[in-house]
């Protein structure tokens, strides 16, 4: 049990902390609201675009050709993963590790080769 | 080692995630859901991970495996938005209801 | 943790590489059909095929040198067993991606279709198959799941701007998906209770937990579930028909045979290592899958009007067939080692019968651009090789001598009968009034063929290619040659024992 409540004192601080954090935000806005005029204009709701007019709404379309380079972005970020706990023990795996990565890291690589052969790394 | 917590946030999430995917009408919603459901099971590999961890410290096979889930997963999301968006560029839609032609 | 970590010793593991040849090989060939795809013109694809099926016969080399040699290789601490059961169905995964390597060659040339990484991906889809014959353990059975599984995802929506094939694509890739994500909750689950991903390990520990810990039946019946939607078995089947109807008609006998087969193959390292001690878990799950599967299967078979449909669903109902020894399979060693067998032995044959069916429609198509069943009307009048083919193969199907197919029944029986219990038997007469009900469809396409008129009167003969014609040979050969000598058959697969090996 009590590792248990070791637990809980844990997550105690982290929520004295948010309240703390919450708390400090709040005061502040608030004492900011009761010292500082109120003059509402309609100007002052716009939204501020680098002092630019907005024009059109929020939601925009990205261009699809970003999905492309997301995913090969995805693709090889991820199978980084395997490459971060083999770098922790490079030494102890010495020639066989190295080499074993080594296959690895062609056949990815073969991947690119393949997308840059297929055109699909140049912008259009 | 505690894991009591993390198997109940990979309960939840592994039912969120199966109530999206039956839910959910949007294919990008439903592979998110799906997303949910394997994080469910990170969770669930690596909590276990590290509880076998302390009493064995050579038995690392959760980590291990959450790798390979993480890995696996992005290769499964990038064929699911090709299909997603193949579907998109067909049909102007997403809505999985709409998918239709075929009756099973 | 990771300075923990590092005063580990570590040793290099021993990496045995002719028993490692078979997938080496097919990995290269997938290199090599990249680069070809990659460097070369629209001209030159057509080598992409050649290549592929190439490199799935030259495989199949190091397959039978291993087998010659007899020696069980394990590697990875066990995770990795390279034996007779896994070489048999190395090679019937290598043969059934060279016959839908020939089917395709004509079908993906002439269409609209991405040719060279249409066979890198097939090349990909077979490897992973041959992975999952010698996995035992969770993570590389889950690795080779995705691996076969993935490119077939693709492979289903590879007709380009064709609605139906986006939807069996995306039928296939979304039930898949959860699934192997449910399964793989389930795998977490066992993982957590044993604290080992290895078969071998997981079994004297899950046999230990029987009573105490009701979770790891949850983690079990979650990782047979999602191994019962890739074999299609009923309530999972749903994604099949519409699948196999949308996707191109070669990717659709790839998906009916290989990757079904693939699917009883991880069912079987599973339930036959790992899960052996919790038979009062998968035996009760399989016979009412088994049921379900093979009653329902067939009901639907009997209502459909296209070929590829019918087909669909028969394999679904033959699938049931598939699974019903395993509802025995714990009763008694001997009838585990018969399940074992029957279960093999159906596959072996199953492939052949049912790839050469698909050759028969695609050759059929060629001409009609339809696989309806009118339109096989009169079919011997003007195609009667195809005709006496199909007969075979449908033979075969129903399970009438001297096509393969009665020796794979009978198996199945045996395994029934040897488990000696009432639950055995029940199963037995469901499969045998099963097998009565198949007749009627079966029949009824045989009549459409050899009975009826030609629909459009067009009577002008059909030019197979000699690809499909060399996949018809192959098939119809192996269809007829095990219906009337089964030993052929039996000397391969009597050698299999899988209990010895991983327990």
């Amino acid at each position: 049990m009590s590792e248990y409540s070791e637990f809980v004192r844990q997550y105690l601080t982290v929520a004295i902390f948010a309240a703390v954090g919450i708390g400090l935000g709040a005061g502040l806005l608030g004492l900011g609201r009761i010292f500082r005029p109120v003059r509402p204009q309609e100007q002052k709701y716009l939204v501020y675009e680098s002092g630019v007019d907005p024009v059109g709404t929020g939601w925009s379309q990205s261009q699809i050709r970003y999905y492309i380079y997301a995913l090969l972005f995805v693709m090889f970020d991820v199978e980084a993963v395997f490459l971060f706990p083999w770098a922790t023990r490079l030494e102890a795996y010495s020639t066989f590790g190295l080499i074993e990565m080594l296959i690895f890291v062609v056949i990815l690589a073969l991947g690119l080769l393949y997308a840059w052969r297929k055109k699909v790394l140049r912008w259009v | 080692m505690l894991v009591n917590q993390f198997l109940f946030l990979g309960a939840v999430l592994f039912c969120i995630g199966v109530y999206g995917v039956l839910a959910r009408r949007n294919a990008v919603l439903v592979l998110m859901s799906i997303e949910l459901v394997l994080n469910a099971v990170n969770i669930n590999l690596v909590a276990f991970g590290a509880m076998w961890h302390a009493t064995d410290p050579a038995n690392l096979s959760g980590q291990v495996f959450a790798l390979f889930v993480i890995a696996v997963a992005a290769a499964e999301v990038g064929v699911g938005l090709a299909l997603v968006l193949m579907i998109y560029r067909n049909r102007q839609s997403i809505d999985l209801d709409e998918v239709d032609l075929l009756k099973g | 943790m990771l300075a923990h970590l590092a005063s580990f010793a570590w040793d290099a593991p021993s990496v045995d590489l002719h028993a490692l040849a078979p997938e080496i090989v097919v990995a290269a060939t997938l290199v090599v059909v990249l680069v070809i795809d990659a460097f070369t013109g629209e001209e030159q694809r057509w080598a992409a095929s050649s290549v592929a099926g190439i490199g799935l016969l030259v495989a199949l080399v190091p397959v039978a040198t291993l087998a010659y040699d007899g020696a069980t290789r394990v590697m990875f601490g066990g995770g990795y067993v390279v034996d007779d059961y896994a070489l048999v169905l190395k090679a019937l995964f290598l043969l059934s991606g060279y016959v839908v390597v020939l089917l395709s060659t004509n079908y993906i040339a002439e269409g609209d279709y991405w040719e060279g990484e249409y066979y890198q991906l097939l090349l990909a889809s077979v490897l992973g198959m041959m992975v999952m014959a010698s996995a035992r353990d969770l993570i590389s059975i889950f690795v080779a799941l995705e691996l076969l599984s993935i490119p077939a995802y693709m492979l289903a929506a590879w007709r380009k701007r064709d609605l139906k094939s986006d939807e069996a694509g995306v039928k296939y890739y979304l039930m898949g998906v959860f699934a192997s994500a449910v399964m793989l909750y389930g795998m977490s689950v066992i993982y957590g209770y044993t604290g080992s991903t290895l078969l071998a390990e997981i079994a004297p520990r899950i046999g230990e937990l029987v009573t105490s810990e009701p979770i790891i039946t949850l983690g079990i019946v979650f990782v047979l579930i999602g191994f019962g939607f890739k074999v299609s078995a009923v309530p999972f089947h749903t994604w099949a028909p519409d699948t196999y109807e949308g996707a191109p008609t070669p990717v659709t006998a790839f998906l009916a045979v290989a990757s079904k087969a693939a699917g009883f193959v991880a069912l079987l390292n599973l339930i036959y290592v790992g899960f052996w001690g919790r038979h009062d878990v998968y035996e009760p799950l399989m016979w009412v899958l088994a049921a379900l599967t093979m009653t329902i299967g067939n009901l639907i078979a009997l209502r459909q009007t296209n070929v590829v449909r019918m087909l669909a669903y028969s394999g679904i109902a033959q699938a049931g067939y598939i699974l019903a020894p395993l509802a025995i399979a714990g009763s008694s060693p001997e009838a585990a080692d018969q399940a074992l067998h029957s279960i093999v032995v159906y596959l072996l044959i199953y492939a052949a019968m049912n790839l050469g069916a698909f050759a028969v429609v695609m050759a059929v198509a060629r001409k009609t651009r339809s696989a309806e069943i009118d339109t096989f009307g009169g079919l011997f009048s003007y195609a009667p090789g195809l005709t006496v083919a199909m007969s075979l193969f449908l033979f075969s199907l129903a399970g009438v001598p001297p096509a393969a197919g009665w020796f794979a029944k009978i198996g199945i029986f045996q395994a029934l009968a040897s488990a000696g219990d009432t639950s055995g038997y029940v199963l037995a007469v469901v499969v045998a009034v099963n097998s009565v009900i198949a007749f009627a469809y079966y029949g009824r396409l045989m009549r459409v063929m050899w009975m009826d008129d030609v629909p459009d009167g067009d009577t002008t003969p059909i030019r197979v290619p000699t690809s499909i014609t060399a996949a018809l040979v192959i098939t119809a050969a192996v269809t007829l040659v095990i219906g009337v000598v089964p030993g052929v058959l039996t000397h391969f697969t009597d050698p299999i024992n899988l209990l010895a090996l991983g327990r």
